[in-house]
């Protein structure tokens, strides 16, 4: 039952930092390869504030999610100069400096050996430390996630972005601000992201830079593309589909040292077939 | 009083280019005035210095009055000036109602707090805009269109979906760039109606046209273009009568 509970809570918090990957990539057409950096600033952040001070659960994953909203409103704000394939290679350098700052800044981070003991969360004097708790407290930040993705995207605020994938100059010539829309969807997706990683860490209750690292983010795009970039429902089915799969591979009777291999080369053969025969991934539209 | 739409001293250099030189004109309130001349005279510059896509090395655009130096694009339309695109620019992946509500002004529930705090609000924003939206694609006749996506629609509605986008925006001045180009038969003539309409509705139209028929049907006021500047400003026939300007437009082949 742990088995499953833990399974069920990860993925829930996949599935918050997953709408921040398809808000950004898949709406708004902002290819950020760097979201994983976002999560991990959320939960070094939790971890901080929970482990050296007396903040609350809640605050801190309020303030964690704060400061990843000023982060990736910073991070973004390079999609409005450069464009398209450019800003890949821009995000892409903000994620490897996201990873140099976690493996290297040991006082804060722990360094490559990670940070042990994060405190379990505790609201209103209950700790929720086991899985089958904690469930309920994933559940709710994925359920906030998905009703908020869903309220803006059915606003005229989700047609703006949608405009804004396809052609910003249009949009700026109907008298709509770019820069304004672009930043609300980055402070969005920072939100996600940062709870997420809020989550993440008062989950595992260990949090190390391999968690949060290119590979992450490359993972997290894989669970976009799997599932179906662009709608909720896509967002919501990649994690679950994705983070199956090692569990599916522990049953086989394979060396540990083996499954971890196989399952990257699972990923990125997902990955590859996915944007050559289904692009649209299994519930989503076309990317 | 002053002009409606001013013009002045428009220059631009691209490298060692020319494309505005000295341009001047004024357009009058109510009219539809056509700008001509042949490929590379200026026209879309002149378009792109107005709505501010091009800042002009020298030059001044101003509007009932109120100066248009150095403002951006999205602040030009809230002046009341719209533009199309010679090649269209629609958001191909949309329907034709969200393309039409994308240029509708900003209403409640587009930006994300009030989408998530204020929902039932947004809905009623929502419901509001696609009606008026359905109204505007009516104008232009393509309301039995409006949930395809515009990349089912054929040319010539998308044609007229450019026109609708900016009508949404209730700019009082659509500056129309090539609105005819590739069309022929019926959908022509349904353009040339639609411009006619507009002006019945109190629009004022400046557009690029390349059709000498098309000019001299729907033109009030012809301007002419050549190399960046204005040769002449004059009726319709008046500027087709002119041996001169019919040798720089057919490069002499008249």
């Amino acid at each position: 039952m742990d088995f499953f509970a833990t399974y069920l809570a990860l993925a829930e918090i996949y599935v918050l930092l997953g709408l921040s990957t398809n808000l950004l990539v898949g709406i708004v057409g902002i290819f950020s390869v760097s979201q994983a950096a976002v999560f991990g600033v959320g939960a070094y952040i939790t971890a901080f504030l929970l482990m050296h001070s007396s903040t609350p659960f809640p605050l801190a994953i309020l303030v964690a999610a704060g400061l990843c909203i000023l982060l990736n409103i910073l991070v973004t704000l390079p999609s409005l100069r450069v464009s398209g394939d450019y800003f890949v290679v821009t995000s892409f350098g903000i994620q490897l400096l996201g990873t140099a700052v976690f493996t290297n800044w040991t006082k804060g981070t722990g360094g490559a050996n990670g940070l042990p003991g994060v405190p379990a969360p505790i609201i209103l004097g209950h700790e929720f430390i086991e899985p089958q708790e904690f469930l309920l407290l994933s559940s709710i930040g994925m359920g906030l996630g998905c009703l908020c993705f869903w309220l803006i995207m059915r606003a005229p605020f989700g047609g703006l972005l949608r405009a804004i994938r396809e052609d910003e100059l249009a949009v700026a010539a109907l008298g709509k601000s770019v820069l304004r829309a672009k930043v609300s969807a980055a402070a969005l997706a920072g939100a996600f992201a940062g709870s997420a990683g809020g989550l993440y860490a008062t989950f595992l209750s260990f949090i190390d830079p391999s968690s949060f690292d290119l590979d992450a983010s490359i993972f997290l795009l894989t669970m976009v593309v799997v599932g179906g970039a662009r709608t909720l429902a896509g967002s919501v089915l990649g994690p679950f589909v994705l983070l199956a799969l090692p569990q599916i591979l522990a049953l086989i009777d394979i060396p540990a040292s083996f499954a971890a291999a196989l399952r990257q080369l699972i990923y990125g053969l997902l990955l590859i077939v996915f944007m050559l025969f289904r692009p649209q991934g299994l519930l989503g539209e076309r990317l | 009083m002053s002009p409606y739409l001013d013009v002045t001293g428009l220059n631009k250099r691209f490298g060692g280019l020319q494309a505005l030189s000295d341009c001047s004109f004024k357009v009058a309130q109510g009219r539809i005035t056509c700008l001509v001349g042949p490929n590379g005279a200026g026209k879309t510059t002149i378009f792109n210095a107005i709505t501010g896509f091009l800042t002009p090395d020298t030059g001044h655009v101003a509007f009932r009055g109120a100066s248009l130096d150095g403002l951006s694009p999205q602040r030009v339309v809230r002046h009341g000036i719209a533009r199309t695109f010679q090649n269209l620019r629609l958001f191909a992946d949309l329907t034709a109602r969200d393309n039409v509500v994308a240029g509708m002004p900003g209403h409640f529930g587009e930006e994300p707090l009030g989408a998530i705090f204020r929902p039932f609000r947004t809905s009623r924003a929502l419901a509001g805009k696609r009606a008026a939206a359905l109204e505007v694609l009516a104008n232009v006749g393509l309301a039995d269109r409006a949930d395809a996506l515009v990349r089912n629609l054929s040319y010539g509605e998308q044609k007229l979906l450019c026109i609708a986008r900016i009508l949404a925006t209730s700019a009082e001045l659509l500056l129309l760039d090539e609105p005819t180009s590739g069309l022929s038969g019926a959908a022509l003539t349904e353009v040339m109606a639609l411009l006619r309409r507009l002006q019945a509705e109190g629009k004022t139209l400046l557009v690029v046209e390349h059709n000498t028929r098309v000019v001299q049907q729907i033109a009030d006021e012809v301007l002419f273009l050549h190399q960046g500047h204005l040769m002449a400003q004059g009726s319709p026939a008046e500027i087709i009568a002119d041996p001169k300007l019919a040798e720089i437009y057919f490069g002499g082949a008249l």
